[in-house]
């Protein structure tokens, strides 16, 4: 007999017999679909999460490289940065001049301080000097006015573009164009505002003041170091406008060529590792518990299935005297299983797709859900009726015919 | 020569003990015979029905089916041999309940892998042979007791199996029914069928042409019903 004829005998039984219980077959569906509506909830929201991530890590530029005194994410020796060589305009100069794969290259300073207008005062606001560069480099745009200018930087000019929560929130009635703000104390005119960029991991980029590099640098006596943003052609020559910038910058710092490089190349890439660090214990636990959940499914359904092997040990006993193979049973069984699973996969799959959508309606997760995770969502129950079927499905087979036909 | 039994031994181990059901049985059955197996309870008359039906394999000894040695095939071939040489009908008739009279017919043809077509063509004309094509679509709690053991006779008959085994046939009918029943049988007989029927009822056995009586897991006596049966 062939395993077309198993197939579809067995898949006749299953039906009848599922059918012929019905009450059983819905609980242990929905046991099953718990299990992968819960699973798929869980990996509908890391999705989202990490979705919304990668769009905040676009905001800062995915083909721009930044060179500081520290790296971003610092590893060793807090004492080894800080006693490293500032970052000067001359540096900024030769990369400037030198490299090769930069599109736009921008220097800038930047410190938090306390800003006001009109007796509304807002604290610990990024200000940050730069030239006109900057806004390729960060990826900023213009939504009223206009950015700083080359002319801005020349003339010293007391002028400041402000980013889109600082202009709500000093200027919630009025336009902000024209008016003059004041930066710790001193006036300088609001002449263009910032689209709203959002937050990047709990950094809000929308509350800063840009204002030209060498007004800033003439506010600030102290002597500071530059960050430089390299906005590279595009993203596939980042590694490459890398390892350029590292020449560049040994040779302009006179870095010996014995020491390692005395500065840091950062870019956006970093800053997925600190979200991985921070999040992939948790996703861990998340995601453990959805499996757990769904192995009491399994285990819901190895339970009906020993039931349904004891109850129907008689008719074993007869399918096997009329000729049924052991593999014509085993195929029966688990045919039973992994169709109740699959039912109750595909239930849990649309209940686990609901669930994440409301989580990202009433909650400010994101839950985006991939297309692949429908048929992992069927096909994850499917296997765990395989697999806790298979051992009622190998007892069933191995009865002795003789005794199964005599059982009550 | 269909059935050759050669010293058949059939041992039961039940904790420490060996309970000896055959203990060398050798009978041969030919083509066509209608032998009855009688015996005292707990004689062994139905571990030697599943020895020849293929159900169960001896300890020891010889046992070749249709010119087959069945004492060492392993658990497929044996199905494959049930499936094709033998046609079960038992004292509890052990029908499928949810299944239709005809579907039950069907089933040996199933295992068999007949086509659909050809499988129910040959389920109607077996359920005519035992008259009860009418009800092919009822299910078997919607039948009468004889009625019933007429679907698993018709069962057996469908897959046009060399030899037909029945387990005590009319243990559960009232006399009438279990009359018709062995009308039937004496139907099939003299249609050439091979029947091997066990039976307590003495009666029965002196209307079988031939009789096996056993005791203790032994043959005592193989001749003539009607001898056989009075002994
Ligand atoms: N599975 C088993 N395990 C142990 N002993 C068994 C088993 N099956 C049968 N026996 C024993 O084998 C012997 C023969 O049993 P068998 O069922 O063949 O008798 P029988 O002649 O059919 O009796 P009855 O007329 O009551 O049906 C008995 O002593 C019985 O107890
Ligand atoms: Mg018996």
């Amino acid at each position: 007999m062939s395993f077309r004829v198993d197939f579809i005998e067995g898949s006749r039984i299953a039906l009848r017999s599922l059918s012929a219980h019905r009450l059983r077959t819905v609980l242990t569906t929905v046991g099953v679909g718990i299990g992968v509506a819960t699973l798929l909830a869980i990996l509908g929201i890391i999705q989202g999460l990490n979705t919304s991530f990668e769009k905040q890590l676009e905001t800062i530029g995915p083909s721009s490289l930044y060179v500081s005194k520290r790296p971003w994410v610092q590893m060793g020796n807090w004492w080894e940065f800080r006693n490293r060589k500032n970052i000067t305009m001359e540096q900024v100069e030769a990369v400037r001049a030198q490299s090769t794969f930069a599109e736009a290259v921008a220097p800038w300073m930047s410190n938090e301080e306390d800003i006001s207008f009109n007796g509304i005062d807002l604290s610990a606001v990024d200000i940050t000097g730069t030239t006109p560069e900057y806004a390729q480099v960060g990826g900023y745009d213009v939504t009223q006015g206009r950015f700083l200018t080359g002319s801005d930087d020349d003339n010293l000019a007391s002028v400041a573009v402000i980013g889109a929560d600082v202009a709500s929130t000093l200027f919630p009635h009025s336009s902000p164009l024209g008016a003059r703000i004041r930066v710790n104390g001193r006036p300088f005119a609001v002449v263009g505002v910032l689209a709203a960029k959002g937050k990047v991991l709990d950094e809000n980029q929308d509350l800063t003041v840009l204002i030209p590099l060498k007004t800033f640098r003439a506010l600030h006596n102290g002597y500071r170091s530059h960050t430089i943003g390299v906005k590279v052609r595009s993203p596939e020559l980042l590694d490459a406008a890398e390892d350029e910038l590292v020449g560049i910058l040994r040779r302009a710092r006179q870095t010996p060529p014995s020491k390692p490089d005395d500065f840091a190349i950062n870019r956006a890439e970093q800053l997925a590792g600190v979200y991985n660090q921070l999040t992939g214990a948790l996703y861990g636990v998340a995601v453990a518990i959805g499996f757990i959940t769904l192995l009491v499914g399994g285990i819901g359904i190895m339970n009906i299935m020993l039931v349904s092997v004891r109850e129907r040990t008689r008719e074993i006993g007869v399918r096997r005297a009329l000729g049924a193979k052991k593999r014509t049973i085993v195929l029966q069984f688990i045919l039973e299983a992994v169709v109740v699973s699959a039912v109750g996969g595909l239930l849990g799959t649309i209940v686990g797709l609901l669930g994440a959508k409301v989580v990202s309606w009433v909650t400010p997760l994101a839950a985006t859900v991939k297309a692949s995770t429908v048929f992992f969502g069927v096909g994850f129950a499917a296997a765990v009726g395989l697999v806790f079927g298979i051992w009622p499905a190998a007892r069933a087979a191995n009865l002795d015919p003789v005794e199964a036909l005599r059982h009550e | 020569m269909l059935i050759q039994l050669t010293d058949i031994h059939r041992t039961y181990q039940v904790g420490q003990e060996k309970v000896h059901a055959l203990q060398g049985v050798s009978i041969g059955i030919e083509k066509g015979e209608w032998v009855a197996i009688i015996g005292q309870s707990g004689s062994g008359k139905s571990t030697l029905m599943n020895v020849i039906g293929c159900l169960d394999t001896p300890t020891s000894g010889r046992y070749m089916l249709n010119g087959k040695d069945v004492s060492h095939m392993v658990d497929d071939e044996l199905a494959d041999i049930r499936n094709r040489e033998i046609g079960f009908i038992f004292q509890n008739f052990q029908l499928l309940p949810r299944e239709t009279a005809l579907a039950n017919v069907e089933l040996p043809l199933v295992y068999r892998g007949v086509g659909a077509k050809e499988r129910r063509a040959k389920a109607i004309e077996a359920l005519k042979a035992v008259r009860l094509e009418e009800r092919m679509s009822h299910k078997p709690n919607e039948l009468s007791g004889g009625q019933r053991q007429r679907v698993a006779i018709a069962r057996a008959l469908a897959g046009e199996p060399s030899l037909l085994l029945a387990d005590e046939p009319t243990g559960n009918l009232d006399s009438a029914t279990g009359e018709e029943i062995v009308k039937l049988f004496e139907t099939l007989h003299g249609q050439g069928h091979t029947l091997v029927l066990v039976t307590h009822e003495p009666k029965l056995a002196a209307r079988c042409p031939r009789a096996v009586r056993l005791s203790d897991g032994h043959v005592v006596a193989d001749g003539p019903g009607a001898q056989v049966a009075r002994a």
